[in-house]
């Protein structure tokens, strides 16, 4: 057991604890930084518990490691960074998860409008959009490998499957809580079905469309690793894969974990400056 | 061994789905002893995990399928097309590489993908692929359901076949060899039972071993396992299962030069074969005991 770790986490406790008399702005830096570097003292305290000694007779005794430690997590980052399967990998996820979060977005967008506004609409799809939405993408690995082959489109269909459900749930939920006054003068403006349904029922879902959005690609995004397991050859959820495939490359496997987290970070940071747009705040939600 | 022999120690078997969760599980500690694709144990070594092979459990018992209608009908055909291994760290792969350097192919010729055996036969009727290469029963699975047909046993590929070995974790060794020498004992009379030198005998031994294994084990079809183990009979066998170094450095050999593992390692550094018993004074299975009632409860 190190000792630095265990003074770490102690120290990055008390401040944390002591954080309490600062101002708000200065808290706001102090928590997270001191969080975070509880939480690695703690991966570094566990990783090191793992660690046990063998002696053998006849050779000497050795220490073998279990979970890779924080800095060997830091060698295998600089290692992917360095010989560019970092950019690579994650340029690969990026774009599938780009082309699965789109089709779903349209394909799902005008589906969930016409089912939102549409009791007919409702009435059909509703139900099965209901049934199929909390089927774990996984479980949809085998048929999108029967269907798609080992291809991008397999992967892509995972994606599409996890996002597709919480856009058309979000979009109908959005509609269908649309003020009727909105209709009614719409009506009285004499809008045809289309026009009203594209110039006002979009518009003033949109804010709610766009917090669908932000689930559906957070999921798209979540789903990545199980979209690449399948003899996919590039991808940060393939690099999991093929991490754990090998003999003891666990540092490699949390090293991508830790990649995919922050790019979902920047992803979700992303959608929410799309919340920010003048023209979509005007919809009927508070902010 | 198990609940269902004569006595003795009695080994917990646990069925797994894949090689990742089973290695993990034996790198944790968590599982003493498995049976486990070669060259993924020797980079098992190489990476530091003290683990040794002591045993194998089978020899042959891998096929390559490729579908009913393909037109391939030699090796050299398969070049330009997808095939399917287990894993990288497999024996398949490595004799993959092993005929093309026979037959005078590019290594990068015939394009191998690893798979997860069990999606195999789907992938193979999905036409994904033109054919896979993996132990049994996925090839029997194929040829049973009619979309598959084996395009070549072992014995025509790498005679004696050395998929898996029996993997013991070093602890395990050094502190319990008489549960090590009592597994391997066991394995060993169970390999002289399945492959009894009067044939009809064999095939009667591997129908019971079927029933069993199918039905108290791994839920499988007693039926797939018994077109596995008696058509043909040589599609696998269980005699000369002490792990053999000229075999091993030739796998070794083949892992290191196609960049499967870093270094060559000497036979003693990955293997320990002290706990294979003298054949001859073994004790012979007499007693098989009958299937017992599909009670459906599994291994517990």
């Amino acid at each position: 057991m190190s000792v630095t770790a265990f003074v770490t986490a102690a120290l990055a406790a008390v401040a944390i604890v002591a954080s309490r008399g600062l101002r708000q702005r200065a808290q706001a830096v102090v928590l997270p930084v001191a969080t975070g570097v509880l939480l690695l003292a703690l991966w570094h305290l566990w990783a090191e518990s793992t660690r046990y000694e063998i002696a053998t007779p006849g050779e000497p005794v050795r220490t073998v490691e279990v979970f890779p430690t924080p800095e060997r997590t830091l060698v295998a980052f600089r290692e992917l960074l360095s010989d560019g399967r970092l950019l690579r990998y994650s340029i690969a996820s990026l774009f599938r998860v780009a082309v699965g979060f789109l089709l779903a977005a349209a394909i799902g967008i005008p589906l969930g409008l016409w089912a939102g506004w549409s009791t007919r609409a409702s009435y059909s799809i509703n139900p099965f959009v209901q049934a199929l939405r909390p089927i774990s993408p996984l479980a949809w690995i085998p048929i999108a490998t029967l269907t798609f082959g080992i291809r991008d489109e397999a992967a892509i269909f995972i994606i599409f499957l996890g996002s597709f459900f919480p856009i058309v749930t979000g979009t109908m939920s959005a509609v269908r809580s649309m003020p009727v006054a909105y209709v009614r003068s719409a009506h009285n403006f004499g809008l045809r079905k289309f026009e009203l349904l594209a110039h006002v029922v979009f518009p003033a879902a949109l804010p709610q469309i766009i917090t669908s959005l932000r689930i559906a690609l957070g999921v798209a995004w979540l789903v990545i690793v199980a979209a690449e397991m399948n003899a996919i050859q590039s991808g940060l959820g393939f690099l999991i894969v093929d991490a754990r495939n090998m003999g003891m490359r666990y540092d490699l496997v949390v090293a991508a974990m830790l990649v995919i987290g922050a790019i979902g970070i920047g992803l979700d940071f992303l959608v929410r400056r799309l919340e920010r747009i003048d023209s979509v705040r005007w919809g009927f939600t508070k902010e | 061994m198990t609940q269902h022999a004569q006595g003795g120690t009695h080994f917990q078997p646990e069925r797994f789905g894949d090689f990742p969760t089973m290695k993990e599980a034996l790198i944790a500690r968590k599982l003493d002893a498995t049976f486990m694709i070669v060259p993924l144990a020797m980079k098992l070594v190489a990476d530091g995990v003290p683990v040794k092979i002591v045993y194998l459990g089978h020899r042959d018992g891998s096929a390559l399928t490729v579908a009913i209608d393909s037109p391939v009908k030699d090796f050299t055909e398969l070049a330009g097309k997808r095939v399917a291994i287990p894993s990288r760290y497999s024996n398949q792969h490595l004799l993959m590489r092993r005929m093309m350097k026979l037959r005078g192919m590019d290594q990068g010729s015939i394009e191998l993908v690893e798979m997860p055996p069990p999606e195999m036969p789907g992938a193979l009727a999905a036409k994904a692929i033109e054919g896979y290469i993996v132990g049994e029963p996925h090839n029997a699975k194929a040829e049973l359901g009619g979309y598959g047909r084996v395009l070549y046993f072992m014995k025509d590929l790498w005679p004696q076949f050395i998929s898996c070995g029996l993997v013991v974790r070093q602890e395990v060794i050094n502190e319990r060899p008489e549960l090590v020498q009592e597994l391997v004992r066991g394995i060993a009379a169970s390999g002289l039972w399945l492959d009894d030198d009067d044939e009809a005998l064999a095939i009667e031994h591997r129908r019971r071993a079927s029933e069993v294994v199918g039905k108290v084990f791994y839920n499988q079809d007693p039926k797939l396992l018994e077109h596995v183990l008696t058509k043909p009979l040589e599609r696998v066998s269980y005699s000369n299962l002490v792990p053999p170094k000229a075999t091993f450095d030739e796998i070794m050999d083949l892992a290191v030069e196609m960049n499967v593992i870093g270094r060559r390692m000497a036979f003693e550094e990955y293997c320990d074969t002290r706990f294979a018993p003298d054949l001859g004074v073994l004790p012979r299975v007499t007693n098989f005991p009958p299937p017992p009632a599909a009670s459906g409860t599994g291994a517990k």
